[in-house]
């Protein structure tokens, strides 16, 4: 298997973007993208293509999006897997290369969700959840998912809203830091307790908005980082995935997510590291509490502290591991197909030293984690990043 | 406190619109179906070896096997999980804030339903509960109802 490279990443401003259609904010994303690997269209033998779609117009979204950035006839691959399509579509990308079917691959993620109304965009993602047994009886909502998750951890562990908040105080602080997320100001715990409810205990002010968005991100094999002279090649040092019933009643349990459980176990064996190796994440916060569950599901800490972690500051950069400094989905915003590869962007940037003061995590291992979740924790991709 | 978000709104044009409207097949499943409008709740087991499945379906990938019969679920269940919704999605949003819960049953098979009352500040995870069904619009449901009384 050949080793791949991230070499180039690109991300659009992450919000309500009602001034580009799906084609305009894609090329916003790859154009970065290309610049930054000093590569042209003509140097990708590939691109594979992120997007849910749902709840857009165009049925078949990959074509306008390859047509519009300038990769016809190089495009003929649409990659969907819900919340977590962007590490689906990196994943992909990463087999062409490793399987020496390409050399240079561009992985684009987009997603416009601001064209709906929000109930048709809560019932498209309630929809997606598992229509036929929960949502046609019971409307369950992606908030609703995770709030079940919540009821459980606080009765079983003594999380509390409190601690919840705590999250979003974080990620917001880092939104704020962030001239490309969607929200910039930063929030107190008591405005998220005193936020509306969505799902209870989920409030407005724990839940990640409806954002649309674009990134992109270039890989290339060993020899294509050699004949491109590239500076400072990041390489992907091991990529775990694993799936769980979709049917709520027939998990285990409900403290944690299983499939994120078992795709960091096959992500760390494969790169060869442990969790407390890792120095920088970003890890699926579309609710405050999946961020808590995280760090326990990832191996941070032991299942039922991830509440103490926060608590105690430990995911700030310089803590124990820094967890979403770019704002996570939480702040920085969560356009579906984008999410996972605007994770991507931003540990790229951290392993390269890019960014600047309280932005920038302190590194000895340079060892970065992306943690891509689809549904409630219905598919789970990791991916771990060296320098 | 101040807030900074992006917000860009610019000229644009609709859509044609496009409503779907699905045909779900029930065949195989036609006896869980009746039996929410008669108050019971029905899974299916596999004859070959025993796999209780909830929801029900018609065949058991453990063993390949195709040969399921009817079982009905006991009514006696303890609650996992809840969350009271606020945020209702299409097609729920002209009812008033519900409450989905998870049970498990005395036989160990887990159910979903709507909690009753709907009161997320009396409901507590490990509630026992008592399961039945209820007409809402235009269709049957579960109904997870609280022993205790809440006031």
């Amino acid at each position: 298997m050949k080793k791949v490279a991230v070499i180039g990443v690109g991300q659009s401003v992450f919000g309500v973007r009602g001034d580009v259609t799906l084609q305009e904010l894609a090329w916003e994303a790859v154009r970065e993208a290309l610049e930054d690997a000093g590569i042209t269209q003509k140097d990708v033998d590939i691109s594979v293509v992120g997007t849910v779609g749902t709840r857009g117009y165009e049925l078949m979204p990959a074509q306008p999006v390859n047509d519009y950035v300038g990769m016809t006839p190089k495009g003929p691959t649409r990659v969907e897997m819900a919340c977590a399509t962007g590490l689906a579509a990196l994943t992909v990308g990463y087999n062409f290369i490793a399987s020496g079917n390409a050399d240079v691959v561009l992985a684009i993620g987009v997603e416009k969700m601001n064209e709906v109304d929000t109930p048709t965009s809560l019932a498209v993602g309630g929809r997606a959840g598992n229509y036929l047994w929960e949502f046609h009886f019971y409307g369950t909502t992606m908030p609703a998912g995770y709030a079940l998750y919540a009821t459980v951890h606080m009765a079983k562990f003594g999380t509390t809203e409190e601690h919840m908040a705590l999250v979003a105080v974080k990620n917001h602080y880092y939104g704020s830091l962030n001239p490309k997320a969607h929200f910039q100001h930063p929030v107190t715990v008591e405005e998220v307790l005193k936020s509306r409810p969505v799902a209870w205990p989920i409030k407005l002010l724990d839940s990640s908005p409806i954002s649309d968005g674009a990134a992109a991100v270039v890989l290339a094999s060993e020899d294509a980082v050699r004949r491109l002279k590239v500076d400072t090649p990041v390489w992907i040092a091991g990529i775990g995935y694993a799936n769980d019933t979709p049917i709520l009643t027939r998990r285990p349990d409900y403290v944690g997510y299983r499939a994120t459980r078992l795709a960091a176990e096959m992500a760390y064996k494969r790169a060869g590291i442990a969790p407390q190796d890792v120095e920088v994440a970003n890890v699926h916060d579309a609710f405050t509490i999946a961020e808590i569950i995280a760090y326990e599901d990832l191996g941070f800490v032991k299942k039922g502290e991830g509440a103490k972690l926060i608590a105690e500051g430990q995911t700030y950069a310089g803590g124990k591991v820094a967890v979403n400094i770019d704002g996570g989905l939480k702040a920085k915003g969560h356009p579906l197909g984008a999410t996972g590869l605007g994770m991507v962007y931003e540990l790229t940037k951290q392993l390269r030293e890019e960014r600047e003061g309280k932005r920038q995590a302190p590194l000895k291992r340079y060892v970065a984690l992306a943690h891509n979740v689809a549904g409630v924790g219905h598919v789970a991709y990791v991916v771990v990043l060296r320098r | 406190m101040s807030r900074k978000y992006v917000k860009i709104e610019g000229p644009y044009v609709e859509s044609v619109p496009l409503v779907y409207k699905h045909k779900i097949p029930i065949q195989k499943t036609e006896q869980f179906w009746r039996g929410l409008a008669e108050g019971k709740i029905y899974a299916t087991r596999c004859k070959k070896c025993g796999t209780v499945y909830f929801p029900p379906q018609a065949d058991c990938p453990v063993d390949m096997s195709s040969e399921m019969e009817w079982v009905e679920l006991p009514r006696e269940g303890v609650l996992e999980a809840f969350t009271k919704v606020y945020a209702r999605p299409q097609g729920f949003d002209d009812l008033e804030p519900y409450v989905i819960g998870i049970a498990t049953l005395s036989n160990g098979v887990r159910v979903m339903g709507w909690v009753e009352p709907p009161d997320e500040r009396c409901i507590k995870v490990g509630d026992a509960v008592e399961v039945g069904t209820k007409s809402v619009k235009d269709k049957y449901i579960i109904v997870l109802k609280l022993k205790k009384s809440c006031t």
